[in-house]
This record gives structure tokens, sequence and C-alpha cells, in this order.
């Protein structure tokens, strides 16, 4: 019996002894001892998460510790963008924030707003195009927008209610002199179903990035009218600018970029923009984005702060102007 | 045909290497173990991979994906026959059959049908994509929201026929899982519906952790309540798997056909992928059965026919990704990506530019479907094991299970808690005799039928009559109305017939 | 615990109404002639229906009573089993954050294999290599980021 209670004394000793080395040991080491968490408010498989895997691997391999992906998804992006900003700012926590933290909040979906976060780097820019089935009696940009000022209701699609494609084909209706809600938004999962359904002639128009109808457009499918930037884009230099095709300049398209929680430590958050930007310059990844189609783009904490205060501002005019936001 | 035997033979230089087949193997093994935990579906299995095919050639990559899939759909149906918990929704449809048989002792025939059916429907869908790839693909790119809609009608008339005797508490479980289903803002009109001002429950209600908690934490509960004497836990024979298989292949080739092919039929549907496959199949089954009263008691026709239809639906889902960029499935969504991460854009351009690389994916089905046999005959042949262990330990190993599993969906506790939540509901509703499956189908079919409702209707400016407007949504449209009048109809005619025998005219 | 159709019905009737209350606000959206609020007012209107074909059924029947317990709500034992698995999922949903996954799954088994009359000199060690095994399993293999709480001094 003295014996057992020996051990047992033995053993409460040395489990208190471990609690107390417990917080002593994540003071002493540097950033990062334990692996990262990447979240991505989109579902696996999709552009967002593939652009923040390929990076993930890479930045892991650059900080000697696992930068794990996980797809916390739904509600348009509200939940993983809620998950980033509420994650404690330690830094072992980033996540990719999406175009849709500046426009979730105009219609009252959430009180975030970019300003909820630490920015850390824009990774990607991909503007929104115009398309066409192969067999549309629209032939040019010119077409559609002639149809809509007659009074006619495109039925047109590419995303949700009120996504960033539903702003760009209103609000180039805007801009080129006819009325926004002669779009008639017809709700989607997303690009893909969209331009199925263009195909199987559900609807009119679609007006997705054109990485997102490379597939399609390359079957002889689908033709892109315009690309809505001010620039031609070096992945498909025959699609005119909305410029050429329109006469209007009207610039509206969708962008990646990672993010902490508000009040990520400065000698941490200039770690993980190193290692990002590692990443991003590597040729793995400028490979990938090409292969994609997708546009690379980069600019740092501070330029992605003032981009992001911009696109905040410029989307809510938009919003306001074809009425989906008060 | 000499092209092919040349492209073939590319195919099969790029395919038979040690490196490739050693994937292979590796991933058959990573999918048949993630297959038979409960929670993780095969969905996840590939979404796991994708980071380990980053470091990969694109075929071996690509391989990857396809046997462990292939694996994890078959596994599926272990936990499903031996614990009555589905390892993947896929096998959901047929897990009370299949633990009915377990029950009465014929749990090895169960398993062995579901393997060897399920070699044989991925066989045949393999087949179905290796020939009618782009021919195919074109018929469902003619597809629209009023042609889904009809298809989703279909899938849900299918809760009446798994449907218990009580017609009325499974259409009530139905709504209650069509209710749970407008949870979130993911509806048409990005709404958010139901939420309490919740981030999370904007996100809607996950499948996993609610079938989780439906079919495994309400499992637990049941045990936890047993006051009968200790039972001696019924000791499944496991030897013998592929005992009297001969004969059940004999008798029910037909139910075999048509499982594959229209498991393949609906794999190709985007959307609709291994779920719906056997959901519907296992329904169809019924229906055509010369002896539907036997199915629910532990009758292996219904699993025959529902085995074979999800793994072909698997094969299905290829076609419209490879020849067109459009997923299938969540599966083939990820593997899409990977597709392009590895160079080999999928659109028609694929197969003119490169075909030793298609071929080489078919070359992977077929293999997979292949070393399915052995390695699920050995898959099962251990499970015997979680028979062995005696329950007291067993069940609440399976409850920290089914934490993990529910919490790695979307990696918050969230989930858990909606498995609790869901596992104490369906507790008490199975007690009082309502079935659970339907509420499972209402769920995954939900959003899909209010939304290719409300967008059909934007199209067609509000007029109902363009879903019979289309030729192929008409055509659909009069199937499914035909279905679903079926029992009714017939029960009448069967009423009037009686009343003419008996010289009564029919009340 | 089984309870007459009639009490059940009329439980339905009562969330099918609680639906149409949560929905009657619902607003509607431009370019949408159908909005958030139809489908699931028609769904709790075909609840309704059938809820109330449910009582109706309930009532004709005169034999069942009203609520009949099962054996189980009348034995202590098997009542601290389901208090252990509801007890021991709520904790794990409240503290696993803080507590860690290791030591709230460790007391959730030791628990829960007492009260099944696991042979005492087992719990600890099944608990803890199933413990173990699960987290090597989801942790490593799975890279599910499982939450290290009290242990996050010693993780490995």
């Amino acid at each position: 019996m003295s014996r057992m209670s020996t051990i047992r004394a033995a053993l409460g000793a040395a489990l208190l002894a471990a609690a107390a080395a417990l917080p002593l040991a994540p003071a002493e080491a540097a950033w990062p001892e334990r692996p990262i968490t990447f979240i991505v408010p989109w579902g696996a498989g999709g552009g967002t998460d593939a652009v923040a895997r390929t990076l993930a691997t890479l930045m892991e391999k650059d900080l000697g510790q696992p930068v794990n992906v996980v797809n916390r998804t739904g509600g348009s992006g509200v939940v993983g963008h809620q998950a980033i900003a509420s994650a404690p700012a330690d830094g072992y926590t980033v996540g990719m924030v999406t175009i849709e933290i500046n426009m979730m909040h105009w219609v009252n979906l959430t009180p975030l707003t970019h300003k909820d976060y630490t920015p850390l780097a824009l990774v990607n820019v991909d503007p929104a195009g115009l398309q066409v089935a192969a067999d549309s009696p629209f032939k040019t940009a010119k077409d559609v927008v002639a149809a809509a000022k007659e009074g006619k209701r495109l039925k047109a699609s590419g995303t949700g209610q009120g996504g960033i494609w539903h702003l760009a084909a209103a609000g180039m209706m805007s801009a080129a002199g006819a009325d926004p809600n002669s779009v008639q938004w017809v709700p989607s999962q997303g690009s893909a179903p969209a331009l199925q359904d263009l195909v199987a002639s559900g609807i009119q128009i679609t007006s997705v990035s054109l990485p997102e109808a490379k597939s399609m457009v390359d079957a002889g499918k689908v033709r892109n009218l315009l690309i809505m930037d001010a620039q031609r884009s070096p992945s498909a230099p025959d699609v005119p600018t909305i410029k050429e095709a329109l006469g209007v300049d009207f610039a509206v398209g969708t962008w990646r970029g990672i993010g902490g929680p508000k009040g990520l430590p400065p000698e941490i958050a200039e770690k993980l923009v190193a290692s990002i930007k590692k990443a991003h310059e590597s040729k793995e990844f400028k490979d990938f984005m090409a292969q994609r189609g997708f546009s690379a783009a980069w600019m740092g904490p501070q330029d992605y702060a003032a981009f992001m205060a911009k696109s905040d501002a410029d989307l809510g005019s938009i919003m306001k102007a074809i009425g989906l936001a008060k | 045909m000499p092209d092919l035997i040349h492209n073939a033979l590319l195919a099969a230089q790029l395919v038979f290497q040690p490196q490739v087949l050693l994937v292979i193997l590796a991933s058959a093994v990573f999918g048949m173990a993630v297959g038979a935990i409960p929670g993780l579906t095969a969905t996840m299995a590939t979404a796991l991979l994708v980071p380990i095919t980053f470091f990969m050639d694109p075929i071996p990559a690509i391989a990857a994906i396809v046997t462990a899939t292939a694996m994890a759909i078959f596994s599926g149906d272990i936990p499903g026959a031996l614990l009555r918990i589905p390892g993947t929704p896929a096998s959901a449809a047929y897990t009370d059959e299949a633990y009915a048989m377990t029950l009465k002792g014929r749990g090895h025939q169960a398993l062995g049908a579901g393997l060897v059916f399920s070699a044989i429907g991925g066989l045949i869908g393999t087949a179905v994509l290796i020939v009618g790839a782009p021919a195919l693909a074109e018929v469902a790119l003619k597809f629209s929201s009023f042609e889904y809609f009809w298809l989703v009608v279909l899938g849900l008339s299918a809760a009446v026929f798994i449907g218990s005797a009580n017609v009325v508490k499974a259409l009530i479980m139905l709504i209650l899982g069509l209710l749970v289903a407008c949870v979130g803002l993911d509806n048409p009109a990005g709404y958010p519906r139901f939420t309490l001002g919740n981030a999370e429950l904007m996100g809607g209600i996950s499948l996993i952790p609610v079938m989780v908690g439906m079919f495994a934490v309400s499992e637990v509960l049941r045990f936890c309540v047993d006051t009968d004497p200790p039972l001696r836990m019924v000791q499944g024979r496991l030897s013998g798997v592929f005992e009297g298989i001969g004969a059940t292949a004999r008798r029910y080739k037909m139910g075999i056909l048509r499982g594959s092919l229209f498991g393949t039929v609906i794999g190709i549907q985007p959307g609709a992928g291994a779920d719906m496959a056997s959901w519907l199949s296992y329904a169809m089954s019924k229906r055509f059965s010369r002896e539907p009263e036997k199915f629910g008691t532990g009758h292996i026709e219904g699993i025959v026919e529902s085995g074979a239809a999800n793994n072909s639906a698997l094969a299905g889902a290829w076609i419209p990704a490879l020849v067109f960029g459009i997923p299938g499935d969540s599966i083939t969504a990820i593997a899409i990506g990977v597709l392009y991460m590895k160079g080999l854009n999928p659109g028609p351009s694929l197969f003119l530019n490169n075909p030793q690389n298609i071929y080489a994916i078919f070359l992977v089905f077929i293999l997979a479907n292949l070393i399915m046999v052995p390695l699920g005959w050995a898959a099962i042949r251990l499970s015997a094991n979680i028979l062995r262990v005696p329950r007291n330990i067993l069940m609440p190993v399976i409850l920290v299970f089914c934490v993990v599993g529910s919490f790695a969906i979307n990696n918050t506790v969230f989930g858990v808690l909606l498995m609790l939540v869901f596992g104490v509901a369906a507790f008490l509703l199975e007690e009082n005799g309502f079935p659970v499956a339907p509420a499972i189908l209402g769920l995954v079919l939900g959003s899909m039928l209010e939304e290719t409702f409300v967008t059909s209707m934007i199209k067609a400016d509000g007029d109902p009559l363009v879903f019979f407007e289309r030729p192929i949504s008409a055509t659909l449209g009069v199937v499914t109305i035909t279905v679903l009048l079926w029992p009714v109809g017939s029960a009448l005619w069967r009423r009037w017939r009686l009343g003419r025998r008996d010289g009564r005219v029919p009340g | 615990m089984k309870v007459n159709d009639a009490l059940s019905g009329a439980l339905l009737a009562l969330l099918a109404l609680v639906v149409l209350f949560a929905v009657k606000d619902y607003p509607t959206i431009p370019g949408q002639d159908i909005g958030p609020a139809a489908f699931p007012s028609l769904l709790a209107g075909l609840l309704l229906v059938c809820s109330a074909v449910l009582v109706v059924r309930g009532l004709q029947d005169r034999r069942a009573a009203w609520v009949s317990p099962g054996a189980w709500l009348r034995s202590p034992r098997h009542l601290l089993n389901v208090g252990l698995v509801v007890g021991g999922l709520a904790l794990y949903v409240a503290a696993s954050d803080t507590v860690g996954f290791i030591p709230l799954s460790l007391l959730i088994l030791s628990a829960l294999f007492l009260a099944l009359d696991v042979r005492p000199l087992l719990v600890l060690p099944v608990a803890l290599v199933a413990t173990l095994v699960i987290h090597f399993v989801f942790y490593k293999l799975l890279r599910v980021p499982l939450p290290w709480g009290w242990l996050q001094g010693i993780a490995w």
C-alpha cells in the first residue's frame, strides 16, 4: 500500500512538473515553431483553393513547418472570412481574403470589412469577361448592349445573386449607358455551371473571368466578347478590352490576397510576407498560374491595404448604382 | 484502329512503371482506410491527396485520385454492413439492408457482393467512359436547370420507395431534411435563412456531421440504453466472402447491368455523383424487383444493384470532367484542379494533343477496379477484428472517431455540435418509427431542388410550362410524373379490377 | 421513449408554424419572383398537412398511451450512459479549444468505459492507446488540426 502511494506521489509530482513547464515553452521559441493554418473560405478544388494550396506548399518548404490548408466553406465566403478574422493574432492562422470581403458588408451579411485583417499580400487579380454561346445571335459586345437598350431583359449568370460577376454584368450595362436592370441575373453555384447553362441555352450571357471560361472557349462552345480591364490579357490577346469593344472605361475583377487576423505582430507579419513573396516569385507558382490562366499580381502589405480600401469604395458605389445595396 | 493500339501502348508505358504502380497501391490502401472510417468521405480522401499529388508526375497524380476514390466508395460498405454506419454517403442507401444481412449471419455475403459488384460496376462505368466520353458529355451538356429540376424530383421520389411502411412519417422526414437544407445563405436569393445571427449557420448545415450524428451517434445511444441482458454480438462470418457470388451474379445480371449503366448516366450529370446514383439505383432495384417485399429485411438484390451503381457513377463523373472541364461531382471538381496543375487542361484538345494521357487515365481506372477485389477482400477479412472487439470498448471509441470525423470536415467544433444535435434527434425519432434515410435525401437534394426551380422560373419569366417545352426536359418530366403517380395509379387500377370482379363500381 | 403520434404530430405542426412565422418578414429580391420565403413556406405547409394526418391517426389509436417511457428511462444506470454520451459530446464542443483533444478524449473514453463495465484494469490503457492512435491518424497522417489545448507546450 505504501509503495502504491509512493508511486502515486511520484506520478503526481511528475505531472505537476510537466504542467509547470508548459507555459514556459512557447515564450522561448521563435515563430514558427508549430504548424500554420491557412484558411480558404472557398471549396476544395476551386480556383482560390488551388492558388492557396500551391502557395502553402511552397511556403511550407521555406518556413520549415507544415502549412495546412483548411477549407472553411459556406455562406458565400462569410464563414471562412469570419474564421480568419476571429483567429488569435499569433501568426499561426492566416487565410485567403477574397473580393467578397468588400461586398458582403454592403448588404449587411456580416459586419466584417477589410479593416478586420492584417493585410499581407495581394497575389492575383482576374478581370471580368463577357461570354456568349458559340451559336448566339450576339456577335459583339455592342449587340449585347444594343439589345439591352431596346428594353430586352438579358438572362445572365456566373455566380450567386449579388456576386462579383453579377456586379460586373450590371455595372457594364450601366457604364455603357443601358439600364443595369436589363440584366436579369440567374443565380448559380459558380462559373462552371453557369457556362454549362450558357451552352445549354438556358441563359444568354455570362460575365465570368477569362480563365474560368478557358476550357469552354477552347472547346469552341463559348465566345469571349470583351475583358473588363484597361489592357488585354496576355493569355488571351485576341479578346478586346471594354474600351475597344464599347468605348467606355470600366474595370472590375476578382482578386485574391492573403491576410491574417487584425493586430498581427509586425515582426511575424514581415516574415510571412517574405515567405509569400518567395513562393510567389518561384518558378513553380508562375508555371501554375500560367497553366490555369490566372494572372499573377503582387502587392505588399501597404499597397494591398490601399488597394482593398479603393476596391471597397468602388464596389460600394457600383452596388448602390445597380440597386443591390442601399 | 492502329491509332488506338498505338495510343494504348504508349499509355501502358506511362502506367506500367514501378513508381506509378506503387502510387496506385499506396493510394488504394489509403482509400480503403478513409472509406472505412465513418465520417471520412471519398471527397475528403481526394482533397487530402491534392497536396501530395503536387509532388508527382501527371499520371501518378491522377492515378492516386482515381484509385483512392474507387476504393473509398467500396470500403464505405464495410462499416455500413458491420456497424450500420455508412463509411461514405454513397453507401447510405443500402446500409440498413447490409446490416440486416449481418444480423442474419450473412454479412460476408453482403460485403462480398458489394466488393465484386462494385468492381464490375466500376469496370462497366470505365467501359462507358472509354467508349462514350465525348458523345455522352455532349448530351449532358444540353441540360439546363429545367432538366435538373426533374432529375432532383426523381431523386426525391426515391424517398417514397426507400421509405418504410409508414409513408406519412417518411414524407415528414423528407420535409424535415428539405427544411434543414434551407438553413444558411446558399440559396438563390443569397438571403440568410434561419441563421439566428450565427456565422457558422450562414454556411448551412453540412451533410457529414448530420450523417455521422444520425447514423452513428444514434447507434451509440441505442447501445447505451439497451436494457436487454447483454447480447453476444452476432459473430459475423467473414470468411467465404465470394461464396455464392456466381449464383448471385447470374440471378441478378439484369440488375447489375442496369445499376452500372444507370450509375454511369447519373455520374455524368454535373452535381449528381455516387451518392445520388446509389439512392436512385436502390429505389429502382426495388421497383423492378420480383420480390420487393424482401427489401429492407436483409435482401441482397438492392446491394448488388446500387453497389454497382455508385462505383460506375465515379467513372461516369469523369466524362464531363475530361471532355469539358465540368465536374460531375465534388471529387472530379478537385481532380480538375489537379489536371490543370499538371498541365493536362481538360477539354477536347486534351483528346487531340495527348491521347496517350487520356488512355493512361482509362488504364488506371481499369487497374484500380481490378486490384479492388484482392485489396477489398483483405480489408473485409481485417474488418472482422472490428466485430470481435467487445462492443462496450468499440462504441466509445467509435464516438471519439465520430467527433474527429465531424470536426475534420470544416475543422470546427460546430460540426461536433451538429452531430450531437442530429444524433439525439435521430435517436428519438427512430424510437417513434420515423425513418432516417428520407431526411438525408432531403438534405442532399434540397438546395438543388430550390435552385433549379427558382432559376428555371427566372429564365422562363415565371411561366411553369417551360418545364415541358424543352424536349429533354419534357421527356424527363413525363418520366418523373409517371414514376410519382405509379403507386397511386396501380393502387387505383387494382381497386378498379377488384371492383369489376365483384361486380361493383369503384368507390 | 414512445410518444403518441398525436403528440408528435402536434409538435411537428408547432415547428411548421414557427417556420412560417420566421419567414414572414423575408424580403423580396429584385429580379426574382420567387423569394427566399417561398420554398420554406411551401415545406412548412406540407409539414402542417402531414402532421394533421399524424394527429388524426394518433387520436384514432385509442390503445396508445400519450407517452410510454422506454425501460431505460427508469433505469438510473442507462440514464447515466445516455448522460455521459450527450454530456461528453457537449463538453467536447465547449472545451476542446482550451483543454485539447487528447485530455478530453481520454476523459470521455475512460468515463464511458467505466460506465459500460469494461474491466477497470483495461480502462486507462485502452483509452490511452485509442486516443493516441486516433490522434496519430488524424493529426499526423490526415493533417486535421486537432487542438492541443493544455498539451500545447509538449505538442509533437
